[in-house]
């Protein structure tokens, strides 16, 4: 069904337009993932200590590097699809070690090259100034105690997501929309199963960075976010459970005006 | 190339300390958030103070993350926090089918089902199916409203309060709130129900 498990990787030497993505990542109603729900009683945290050490790992050289999470959820959507449904810790171990070589902070090899007990055939680069810069952030961003009460507010200002925007939002409350169908370019937030269909505004929450281009590392202005409901029946047709709608936060890009 | 996730982590964060880019201090305090700080008694409290308080509900329906920040939370992942509300005709249940996001700050880390594969592609497709299965049967008259949280928004269901709790002070509600009814896969403990995990 529409490649869900074609391969992944972008083919060298051409550019980004030519991007194969597997779309492995984009579940929402894909028949292949079905299966009972694994429901487990008394689940711990993390069920190996090596898990925990993923995610503090992940989040802290995030910081300290500045990679934002839009770029870290395109890497790992790009592993191999046997890779990305290895299990949620294996898939954000494989995007850090691929973020880091991407970044040249880890040399192709050096890690395997340490855990073999070699010298590493070559060694990544970390700019010292960059670090000093980044250890402000980690202050607000990882010193994770949860945020006293006093830093709240400038934690919010750094960390949310709204952006100045050069127009007024397209769209208001109770338009009709229809969610675009065009091929995804990269990476993008418009999941696949709403490709193409009608909904309704009914939420409009102010412009903030769209991950398709931050996930490049672009900047930019800001582009409005919208909660557009879309019903069963218009998603999955005639077998749709009967009173049920999907609700998703879609940027103002991925949406068209039906008249 | 080793497979052992524990080796490679391992490895890679000496990589990373010798570089000057992690220290065990800071990672260690990062698990220690994960484990002790956050965890679904957060939300609970939010949810408890929303049954007995009015004026609080509204504003926690209008802006989440400013609501809470009036009990002091907030923090990663609900920079954007959105609260849903059910009512005898509407149920709330959130997923991302695009990844696994989840209002850490109020709930914690997700449960190993919240990231998998067959929930997140299922709950979008057949979520009356997937909420029986779950163990919460509703009502066919009850429209089940599902919220795929595709951006930065996070959702955070705020359940029905239970019929014989009206006794009940705002600790003692907190304790009836469980992490799956603030996902939307399950109800409030009964008062005198057991506890559980879940």
């Amino acid at each position: 069904m529409d490649g869900r498990d074609r391969g992944c990787e972008a083919r060298p030497g051409e550019g980004s337009s030519a991007i194969v993505t597997s779309a492995v990542h984009d579940m929402g109603g894909a028949p292949e993932r079905f299966g009972p729900i694994p429901v487990e009683a008394d689940e711990p945290v993390f069920h190996h200590a090596w898990e925990a050490r993923v995610l503090a790992t992940t989040l802290l050289s995030r910081a300290m590097l500045g990679n934002n999470v839009d770029a870290f959820r395109w890497t790992m959507e790009r592993l191999p699809a046997a890779q990305y449904l290895a299990g949620y810790y294996q898939r954000w171990l494989a995007g850090l070690e691929r973020s880091l070589v991407d970044q040249s902070v880890l040399a192709p090899g050096e890690l395997d090259a340490r855990l073999a007990g070699r010298a590493p055939p070559a060694r990544g680069r970390v700019r010292p100034g960059a670090l000093r810069r980044a250890r402000w952030r980690r202050l607000v961003r990882v010193a994770v105690r949860p945020v006293p009460r006093w830093l709240l507010p400038l934690y919010l200002r750094i960390q949310r997501k709204h952006r100045p925007a050069v127009a007024p939002p397209r769209f208001a409350i109770g338009d009709r929309v229809v969610v675009s169908a065009a091929p995804a370019a990269g990476h993008t937030r418009r999941p696949r199963y709403a490709w193409g269909k009608r909904g309704t505004i009914v939420g409009v929450h102010g412009a903030m960075v769209l991950p398709d281009r931050r996930a490049r590392g672009e900047r930019g202005p800001g582009e409005h976010l919208y909660t557009v409901e879309l019903a069963g029946a218009e998603l999955w047709g005639g077998d749709a459970e009967p009173g049920t709608t999907v609700r998703l936060d879609l940027f103002e890009s991925y949406l068209e005006a039906l008249p | 190339m080793t497979e052992d996730p524990a080796a490679r982590i391992g490895a890679l964060e000496a990589i990373l300390t010798e570089k000057g880019i992690i220290d065990s201090e800071t990672v260690e305090r990062i698990i220690s958030y994960f484990e002790t700080r956050v965890g679904p008694m957060t939300g609970a409290r939010v949810v408890a103070r929303a049954w007995v308080d009015a004026a609080f509900r509204e504003r926690l329906l209008a802006d989440a993350t400013r609501a809470i920040a009036e009990l002091g939370i907030g923090g990663l992942q609900a920079e954007h926090l959105v609260a849903v509300e059910n009512t005898p005709r509407t149920h709330n249940v959130v997923v991302c089918t695009l990844c696994s996001c989840y209002p850490w700050a109020v709930l914690g880390l997700p449960p190993a089902w919240y990231k998998s594969p067959e929930y997140r592609s299922r709950v979008v497709r057949e979520p009356r199916k997937v909420l029986a299965e779950m163990g919460l049967a509703l009502p066919p008259e009850t429209e089940v409203r599902v919220w795929d949280s595709s951006a930065e928004l996070r959702y955070l269901v705020v359940p029905e309060r239970p019929p014989g709790t009206e006794a009940l002070d705002e600790e003692a509600l907190a304790q009836l709130v469980t992490r799956d009814s603030m996902i939307g896969v399950g109800s409030p403990r009964a008062p005198g129900e057991p506890e559980s995990a879940r």
